[in-house]
């Protein structure tokens, strides 16, 4: 197939970066404690830690690290909550709270968006349109399933688990906080929820709304901290099932953790999906696709398209449009409604990403980087970053490195784009782009993955369930498929 | 003077084959009629060598249409009944049933537990069943005939090959299961039987990356046992399922967790 080469695109002086900052004000306390039975508490002060606007490198607060003294007046509070309404609660009860919350949600968006843009450094564009909206259309989602759980099992009945201890990461603060809470109490179940350690601020503002919902007391519980608190919930005997979203390493120390006891879990864990570009893909949104696969949220996404396999008779031609491509993104202020790149999320994180690129470039990447405008002076920033002329054995092919970074290979057939995508410990998500239904249908069947998107990537929805195989996880998230981890059979 | 019995080796069978432990080892036992057999004790090579037979034999079975599955499945139920199996005509009539209703499963399980979901952009998004791939079955010994086809129906009717271990003392009763096994147009590597110290054969497995899910029946484990068993799954990211002991069969929830979800966003 022949592509014609686009013109080249002539970027000096053509996309003048005028700055249009999202102004809507929030509120950040000095310090913040837990969420606790329905009130703010301060908590131990013993090991406060600060979150950081990675953007700038600023202070935003003081956290309290919950001790095992406050993760057990969490507990404690939820199995009250269980005991005596949440769990006893018509469905539809139920549901109408979360309806309620959705709603609050929905209009204290732009707000929530700020502050979670303050403290993760994703882009205005991205929380005031995917974070927030989503969140809230999980908890409308899951708010109607209350009161049809019935129908959640086929010929069995339900009742709900228990207590669940929820443990999430800092890449969708309030997006995976909603991915958890929702099913949970939809089916009855209470909870005690660890936010990240650097992006606890949208919790605390969510608990507001859960005030102001007048949720029962003890239903949602938030306690801050660091790994220590996480796994003293994990490991807490008073909870009935573990839900988390993180590192391969720590769900695997969660399984080891809770390995002998009752406990049912769930894991959503790591990834290095495939992005797999045949010839007779629409080019133009492949490219975009790409662009947002794995530089959407700075690549701090479990499902990242991070490994780009192109067939062989395109790769130049594509590099060249995908080069072309992000020399229009602008990488800077997240509060900047023009920004497509914003911060990484921490000073570590950083240092991560610039270490994996590193190691690539020893192992004998090419490693290109480019935007539309300079990376800023201060704060976390690393450029888009592609790594050409790698090889499947590579330690950028193979770990997950969630950062802006895009690992290409190439392939001859549809056989060796399937075998190449499925060469690898994880099962998260893929992508396949091809006008041909026939192979499109038959390359997204033969991949190995939880979830495959064909002629799209990073597609997400509550009633579709997300989740991986292998090293990626168990359980699903969204979907009927969600409501089951949080069932048990009456 | 009495007659001189001819005295069995129960052997194992892996592969579509009848076989001994590669190891020579065996156990000996005693039959339902109170006579002295030997019963093969699979040996860390014979389950490595089990589990490259099941994976070999895996997609193969997992392609095959849903309704020839259950038309082979059938047939292992039409293998049990009115036969002689060294156990109660109770546990035998069970068994045959049992294999009868998880043959239906076989191509209807996944319209039950698929969807197809209303997202709010332009594909066609579905979420199907998958198998997990290589399971390791453990059957509880009490659940006799029937728990041996009911632990061995549900990881395979889900599209997995499975390698079931079997204490010692069941031998005779795993041979002739093994014999319906052999006889209902299963293919070879499907269902795979080894005998001996179950609680060992399981360590190893344990220890083998190429087990994706271990299947164990309430009870059929000690606490430690099975814990072992979880907190070894965790470097592989293993799937340990708990299944129902067989008074019952295994619900669409149980067959669920013996299966991957997979959702497919189509472009439309």
């Amino acid at each position: 197939m022949h592509h014609p080469t686009p013109p080249e695109l002539r970027l000096e002086g053509a996309l003048p970066l005028a700055p249009s900052i999202e102004k809507t004000p929030v509120r950040i306390q000095p310090r913040y404690g837990h969420f606790i039975d329905g009130r703010f508490v301060d908590g131990d002060a013993a090991h406060d830690f600060e979150t950081i606007n990675p953007a700038t490198g600023k202070v935003l607060a003081r956290v309290g690290a919950a001790s095992q003294a406050d993760v057990d007046e969490a507990v404690a509070a939820a199995r009250r909550a269980f005991d005596t309404t949440w769990g006893r609660m018509p469905g539809a009860e139920r549901g109408k709270y979360l309806y309620r919350l959705a709603r609050r949600l929905q209009e204290r968006g732009r707000e929530m968006a700020v502050l979670e843009t303050l403290d993760n450094g994703k882009p205005i564009r991205e929380t005031r349109d995917v974070d927030v909206p989503q969140a809230a259309q999980h908890l409308f989602y899951y708010a109607g399933w209350a009161d049809k759980l019935q129908h959640a099992i086929p010929g069995r009945a339900v009742r709900p688990v228990g207590v669940a201890g929820q443990v999430i990461p800092w890449n969708f603060p309030l997006l995976m906080l909603a991915w958890k809470i929702a099913p949970a109490l939809a089916c009855g179940n209470t909870v005690v929820l660890k936010p990240a350690q650097t992006t606890p601020l949208s919790a605390m503002l969510l608990a507001e709304l859960i005030q102001e919902a007048e949720l029962p007391p003890g239903v949602v519980n938030f306690v801050n901290g660091e790994g220590p608190t996480g796994a003293a919930l994990v490991g807490h005997p008073g909870i009935d099932k573990v839900a988390f979203t993180g590192s391969t390493a720590v769900g695997k120390g969660i399984l080891r953790a809770v390995a002998g006891t009752k406990k049912k879990v769930t894991l959503e864990l790591g990834g290095k999906g495939a992005h797999i570009i045949y010839a007779d893909a629409d080019l133009d949104q492949a490219t975009d696709a790409v662009v947002d696969g794995i530089f959407y949220n700075q690549g701090h996404v479990c499902c990242a398209g991070s490994r780009l396999l192109l067939e062989e008779s395109i790769a130049e031609a594509f590099v060249e449009r995908l080069k072309r491509r992000i020399l229009t993104l602008r990488i800077g202020d997240p509060l900047d409604k023009n920004t497509d790149v914003g911060a990484i999320n921490s000073a570590l994180q950083l240092e991560r990403v610039q270490r994996y690129i590193d190691i690539g470039r020893e192992e004998g990447a090419t490693v290109w980087q480019g935007a539309a405008c300079p990376i800023p002076g201060t704060g976390c920033f690393i450029p888009p970053t592609l790594l050409l002329g790698v090889q499947q054995t590579d330690t950028v092919v193979r770990e997950e490195i969630f950062g802006p970074v895009l690992s290409v290979l190439t392939f001859r057939t549809p056989d060796e784009a399937i075998a190449k995508a499925n060469d690898t410990e994880y099962g998260l998500a893929a992508g396949v782009w091809s006008e041909k239904t026939s192979k499109l249908f038959r390359t997204a069947h033969a991949l190995n993955a939880g979830v495959v998107w064909a002629n799209g990537y990073n597609l997400f929805d509550p009633s579709s369930p997300f989740g991986g195989i292998r090293h990626s996880g168990f359980g699903r998230e969204g979907g009927v498929h969600g409501l089951w981890p949080y069932l048990e059979v009456a | 003077m009495s007659r001189i019995t001819v005295q069995k080796t129960l052997k194992m069978y892996v592969g579509g084959q009848f076989i001994r432990s590669e190891s020579g080892h065996t156990l000996p036992v005693r039959g339902a009629r109170g006579e002295t057999m030997h019963a093969c004790k699979a040996s860390r090579k014979d389950m490595r060598d089990t589990v490259e037979i099941a994976r070999a034999a895996q997609p193969a079975w997992a392609a095959r249409a849903a309704f020839n599955r259950g038309q082979i499945l059938y047939r292992l139920g039409e293998m049990i009944e009115g036969r002689p199996f060294p156990t109660t005509e109770e546990d035998i009539v069970r068994a045959a049933d049992r294999a009868v209703h998880h043959a239906g499963w076989t191509d209807k399980i996944g319209a039950v537990l698929s969807t197809l979901n209303p997202v709010s952009t332009a594909y066609v998004n579905y979420s199907m069943i998958r198998a997990i791939g290589v399971v390791v079955v453990v059957p509880r010994a009490e659940d006799g005939l029937t728990g041996l086809v009911e632990a061995a129906c549900a990881p395979i009717l889900m599209g997995n090959t499975a390698i079931l271990l079997v204490p010692a003392e069941q031998a005779e009763l795993a041979v002739a299961f093994t014999e319906a096994l052999a006889t209902c147009d299963l293919p070879g590597g499907v269902v795979n039987v080894l005998t001996g110290d179950v609680p060992g054969v399981l360590e190893w497995a344990d220890k083998h990356d190429d087990v994706d899910a271990i299947y164990v029946i309430d009870g059929a484990l000690s606490h430690e046992r099975l814990t072992a068993s979880q907190v070894a799954a965790a470097r592989t990211l293993r799937r340990i399922v708990v299944g129902p002991p067989a008074e019952t069969p295994a619900d669409p929830i149980v067959l669920q967790r013996l299966a991957e979800v997979k959702t497919v966003w189509m472009s439309s």
